[in-house]
C-alpha cells in the first residue's frame, strides 16, 4: 500500500513536469530578497536591496570592504593638495560596459549629476560639505580635484557609497528616465533583465577589467515573505535567503544543508536624552537611566541574540570604533545616582518611539519603560507613525520638548565621522540630527580633527577618545546594535555579507 | 439589452470620477510624504522641497487633480515615484497576473464549490453532506496566509523528503510556469470554494423543495435532469452574485496570496505603492480595481437576465 502511495506520488511528479528551474545547477546564483529594487538609477534609489543589485554592475571611485578598510576601486590612489584640494588618480583602460572609456571626464559628469540640487539625488548630501556641494575639476584623463569647503577626510569613505557609482557617461545623457530602467556600469555584472517585482537577472559582463566572477547568472529573486523565503532556501530552490527571523536561526542550523551566517550591521538602535531638559541636562541622571535598562536581557529575548549590545555608539566593523564597557544592569548604583541627583521615586517621563521601524522598536521601547519602573521612573510611552516621528522629534531647540526618544543610525559610509559628526557635534543642533542638543567642546575638537587629516592613524585616535567621553557622558541610553542573519545554501562559497547590507556575489561559487 | 449594456456602462463614469476624487483626496489625507520617501530620511527640507516640485505636489489640489485627470482622459496616468516608470505600464504587467490567477481560482473554486453543494443538498443530512460542509467551513476559517505556508512546506520540503527527490515538487514561490500557478490557486479557491459550497446548498434546499421540482419529477424526469437543469439554473441567481464578488474581492484582495507566494499582481502593486506614498501608482491601480467592479457588476447584472428570463432590463 505504502509502495503504491509512493507511485501514485511519482506518478504525479511527474504529471506536474520538471519545468521550472531549480538553483543551485550550472552557473546561476539564485537570491531570495525581501524587497524589489525601486528602479535601477543608481542616483535616485535610497534602498539596500536596491544598492546590492546595482553594486554588481556598478563600482566606485573606492571601496569599503566588509571588514572596514577603504581601498581604491576605480581610483588609483588619494593625495591631499593642500587641507581642501584632494587629487585623485584613476585606473586606467577601464571602459563601461558600453564601450565608453573610463577617464576623468566620466568621473566629473558622474558626480556633477549626483551633486546637481535639480537631480535630487537622496545620498547629495555625502558630499555637500558645510553646505557647500564639493567641487570636482578634471585634471587631466585621468585624474580630478576635488574641493571641499572645509577639510573633509572622510571624502574617500563618501566617495565609496554606492550612491557616488561611475554610470557611463553615455547613459547618464540620457537622462533619468533612461537610467531608471537601464544600468551601464563598469562593473563584473551587466543587467540582463527586471522582471517587477519578480526578479532581476544579471549576467557576466565579458569585458570586465577585473577578475572574471565564477557565477555567469545572478537572479535577485523577490520574495517578500520571510516564511517564503525560508522554505526557499530549506528545498533548494534558492541558493541565498536574506532576513531571516531570529526564531528561525536553530532550526535553520540543523539543516546540513543550508549555513546560517550572522554579519554584524550598521544600524545603531539608541534612545537619545534632550540634555537641555530640567532632568536630562544632570549627566548622573542620564548614567542611571543607562545602569537600569538590561540591553543584555533586550538583545537575548525580543532578538533571540540577534542583535549587539552597544560597547560604542556605532557598530563594530566601521572605522574608528572603539569598544566601551557597556553599562551594567545596577539598580543599587542607577537608585543611587538619581538620589544623588535629587529626582524623586515615581518621576515621569514621556518616551517617543517610532513603530515598525526598526525590528521590535515598539517591544524595545516597553522593556525600557518596565526596567526603568524597577528604579522607580513612569514612564509614559508615545509612538508616532515614521513619517510623522521623525520631524517631530528632531525640531529645533526653542519648539522641541522631547525629553527622549528612540531612534536608529545606520553609517552607510563605515566611517566614525559620518557615525559622530551629525549625532554629537555641537554644530549638528537641530535642524541636524543632533537630537540631543549634546554639547561638549572637547568631542567638538576632536571630531573637527578627525575631519580634517588624511593620517587613519590620527583620525582613529581622535576617535577613540571622543568615544570614551561621549560613553561617560551619556547623552544616550546606549541600546544595540543590529545584526543581519542570512541563509546560504551548503555548496555556495565565497558569497559576502557585507555590514551594510549588500550581498556580494562576485567572488562566490557553486560547488 | 444592448442599451441596457450601454446605460450601464455611462453611468460607470460617474462611479470611477467619483472613486478617482475619493481616492485622490484620501491619499493626500494619510499622513506621510511621497516628498519624504523618495528623498530618504536624511533629506534636507532643502531637498525634500525640490522634490515635491518635481511631483508637483506644491500646487492646490484641486489644480493637482485637474491636471491628474486631464491627463488620464489622455490614457497617461503619470509615473511611479518608485519606479519612475509610467503606471500604465506598471499596471500592464502585473494585471494578467492577478486576472490569471483570480480566473483559474474561480473556475476551480466554482466546480468544486458547486458541486459540493448540489450533492450536499441532494442528500440533507446524509454524513456527505455533513463531511462536505465541515469540508467547507474548514476552507473558510484557514487564514490563506497559514495555508499557503502549509502548501509551501508540504510540496517543496516534506513531500520530496519522503520520496527521496533531490528537488521540490512544485516551485515554492514565483510566477512563469503552471507549476508556479497550483499552490497560490489552491489557497485562494479553498476560500471561495467554501462560500460556494455552502451559497449552493442553501440555495438548492430553497428550490429543491418548491413545486415546480415536484411536478418535473413527477414527470418522470431523470433526478440528474432535475437537479442540474431545473433546479440548480433556478438556484444560480445567489451563486453567481457571490462569484461576482468574489472575482471583484480577488482583483484588488488577492494580496495575502501574492504576498505568501510572491506573486507579482495588482495587490502586491498596490500594498507596495502605499507604504511608499506611491500617489500615482495607487490613483491608477484604485481606478483600474474598480473599473474591474463595475464591469463585473455589470457582467452579473446580465448573467441574471440570462438565468431568469423573468429579468428584463428596460
Amino acid at each position: 500500500m505504502k509502495q503504491f502511495a509512493r507511485a501514485v506520488l511519482l506518478l504525479s511528479v511527474l504529471a506536474l513536469g520538471m519545468a521550472f528551474p531549480v538553483a543551485g545547477q550550472g552557473s546561476t546564483l539564485t537570491i531570495a530578497t525581501g524587497t524589489d529594487i525601486e528602479n535601477t538609477n543608481v542616483f535616485s534609489v535610497t534602498a539596500s536591496p536596491s544598492f546590492t543589485v546595482l553594486d554588481h554592475i556598478y563600482e566606485q571611485l573606492f571601496e569599503m570592504t566588509e571588514a572596514g578598510e577603504l581601498l581604491p576601486e576605480l581610483a588609483e590612489s588619494i593625495t591631499a593638495l593642500s587641507d581642501n584640494e584632494y587629487l585623485i588618480t584613476l585606473k586606467q583602460g577601464i571602459s563601461f560596459s558600453d564601450g565608453t572609456p573610463f577617464n576623468a571626464e566620466a568621473v566629473k559628469a558622474n558626480l556633477d549629476y549626483a551633486l546637481n540640487a535639480d537631480n535630487a539625488a537622496p545620498y547629495r548630501f555625502l558630499m555637500v560639505v558645510a553646505d557647500e556641494p564639493a567641487q570636482v575639476e578634471v585634471v587631466d584623463e585621468y585624474s580630478v580635484k576635488i574641493t571641499t569647503s572645509i577639510p573633509f577626510a572622510p571624502l574617500p569613505a563618501h566617495l565609496s557609497h554606492s550612491a557616488f557609482s561611475m554610470v557611463s557617461p553615455a547613459a547618464l545623457a540620457q537622462g533619468a528616465d533612461f537610467l531608471a530602467s537601464n544600468a551601464v556600469g563598469t562593473g563584473p555584472y551587466m543587467l540582463s533583465a527586471w522582471n517587477r517585482a519578480e526578479q532581476v537577472v544579471l549576467t557576466r559582463n565579458p569585458n570586465y577589467w577585473g577578475e572574471q566572477p565564477q557565477i555567469e547568472t545572478l537572479i535577485f529573486k523577490v520574495v517578500p515573505e520571510a516564511g517564503a523565503r525560508i522554505v526557499e532556501i530549506e528545498s533548494g530552490t534558492v541558493d541565498v535567503a536574506v532576513r531571516i527571523p531570529p526564531a528561525d536561526i536553530p532550526r535553520l542550523r540543523m539543516n546540513p544543508d543550508v549555513e546560517v551566517m550572522i554579519t554584524p550591521g550598521l544600524r545603531t538602535i539608541y534612545i537619545f536624552f534632550n540634555t537641555t531638559d530640567p532632568l536630562f541636562d544632570d549627566v548622573r541622571v542620564r548614567q542611571a537611566f543607562n545602569y537600569a535598562v538590561d540591553k543584555e536581557a533586550i538583545a537575548n529575548s525580543l532578538f533571540e541574540g540577534a542583535a549587539l549590545v552597544s560597547e560604542a555608539p556605532f557598530a563594530p566593523g566601521i572605522f574608528g570604533y572603539t569598544p566601551q564597557t557597556p553599562y551594567p544592569r545596577d539598580l543599587d548604583r542607577a537608585r543611587a545616582l538619581l538620589a544623588e541627583a535629587g529626582v524623586a521615586e515615581g518621576t515621569s517621563v514621556v518616551l517617543y518611539h517610532p513603530t515598525g521601524r526598526y525590528p521590535q522598536d515598539a517591544l524595545v521601547a516597553d522593556a525600557v519603560r518596565s526596567q526603568l519602573a524597577d528604579i522607580g521612573i513612569n514612564v509614559e510611552l508615545r509612538t508616532l507613525e515614521w513619517p510623522q516621528y521623525v520631524p517631530h522629534v528632531r525640531r529645533p531647540k526653542p519648539e522641541n520638548d522631547i525629553q527622549f526618544a528612540m531612534l536608529g543610525w545606520s553609517v552607510p559610509t563605515m566611517d566614525a565621522d559620518y557615525a559622530l559628526f551629525a549625532l554629537f557635534h555641537s554644530s549638528s543642533h537641530p535642524p541636524g540630527f543632533n537630537g540631543a542638543f549634546y554639547s561638549n567642546p572637547e568631542v567638538d575638537r576632536l571630531l573637527d580633527l578627525g575631519r580634517s587629516t588624511l593620517d587613519q592613524a590620527e583620525r582613529q585616535a581622535a576617535y577613540a577618545r571622543a568615544i570614551e567621553i561621549i560613553w561617560e557622558d551619556a547623552p544616550w541610553l546606549f541600546l544595540y546594535s543590529e545584526i543581519q542573519v542570512t541563509a546560504v545554501r551548503s555548496n555556495v562559497q565565497g558569497f559576502v555579507v557585507h555590514p551594510d547590507e549588500s550581498l556580494i556575489a562576485t567572488g562566490a561559487s557553486i560547488n | 439589452m444592448t442599451l441596457y449594456i450601454i446605460r450601464r456602462l455611462i453611468l460607470a463614469i460617474p462611479t470611477l470620477l467619483g472613486v478617482s476624487f475619493l481616492v485622490f483626496i484620501s491619499v493626500r489625507l494619510v499622513p506621510g510624504d511621497p516628498a519624504i520617501a523618495l528623498a530618504g530620511e536624511l533629506a534636507t527640507p532643502e531637498l525634500v522641497q525640490q522634490v515635491r516640485q518635481n511631483l508637483g505636489l506644491d500646487q492646490p489640489l484641486l489644480v493637482q487633480y485637474g491636471r491628474y485627470m486631464l491627463r488620464v482622459f489622455q490614457g497617461d496616468m503619470g509615473s511611479s515615484v518608485r519606479s519612475r516608470l509610467p503606471v500604465i505600464e506598471e499596471i500592464q504587467t502585473r494585471l494578467p497576473r492577478t486576472l490569471s490567477l483570480a480566473a483559474v481560482s474561480l473556475v476551480v473554486s466554482g466546480v468544486i464549490g458547486i458541486t459540493l453543494g448540489v450533492t450536499a443538498a441532494t442528500r440533507p443530512n446524509s454524513w456527505f453532506d455533513g463531511g462536505s460542509m465541515i469540508f467547507a467551513l474548514i476552507g473558510v476559517s484557514m487564514p490563506i496566509f497559514w495555508l499557503g505556508l502549509m502548501l509551501m512546506i508540504f510540496f517543496a520540503v516534506l513531500l520530496p523528503q519522503w520520496l527521496g527527490l533531490g528537488r521540490p515538487i512544485l516551485p515554492p514561490t514565483g510566477s512563469g510556469s503552471w507549476q508556479h500557478m497550483v499552490m497560490p490557486v489552491i489557497a485562494l479557491a479553498a476560500n471561495s470554494m467554501a462560500i460556494q459550497a455552502r451559497m449552493t446548498r442553501a440555495a438548492m434546499l430553497d428550490v429543491l423543495r418548491q413545486d415546480y421540482i415536484r411536478t418535473a419529477r413527477a414527470k418522470g424526469q431523470r433526478e440528474r435532469l432535475v437537479v442540474y437543469t431545473h433546479a440548480l439554473r433556478n438556484a444560480m441567481l445567489p451563486i453567481v452574485t457571490v462569484i461576482g464578488l468574489q472575482f471583484g474581492t480577488l482583483l484588488g484582495g488577492a494580496v495575502l496570496t501574492e504576498t505568501v507566494f510572491a506573486w507579482p499582481g495588482i495587490g502586491r502593486l498596490l500594498v507596495d505603492a502605499i507604504g511608499y506614498r506611491d500617489y500615482p501608482v495607487i490613483q491608477g491601480t484604485v481606478l483600474v480595481i474598480s473599473l474591474g467592479f463595475v464591469l463585473t457588476n455589470i457582467l452579473v447584472d446580465i448573467l441574471y437576465a440570462y438565468l431568469d428570463p423573468r429579468i428584463q432590463y428596460n
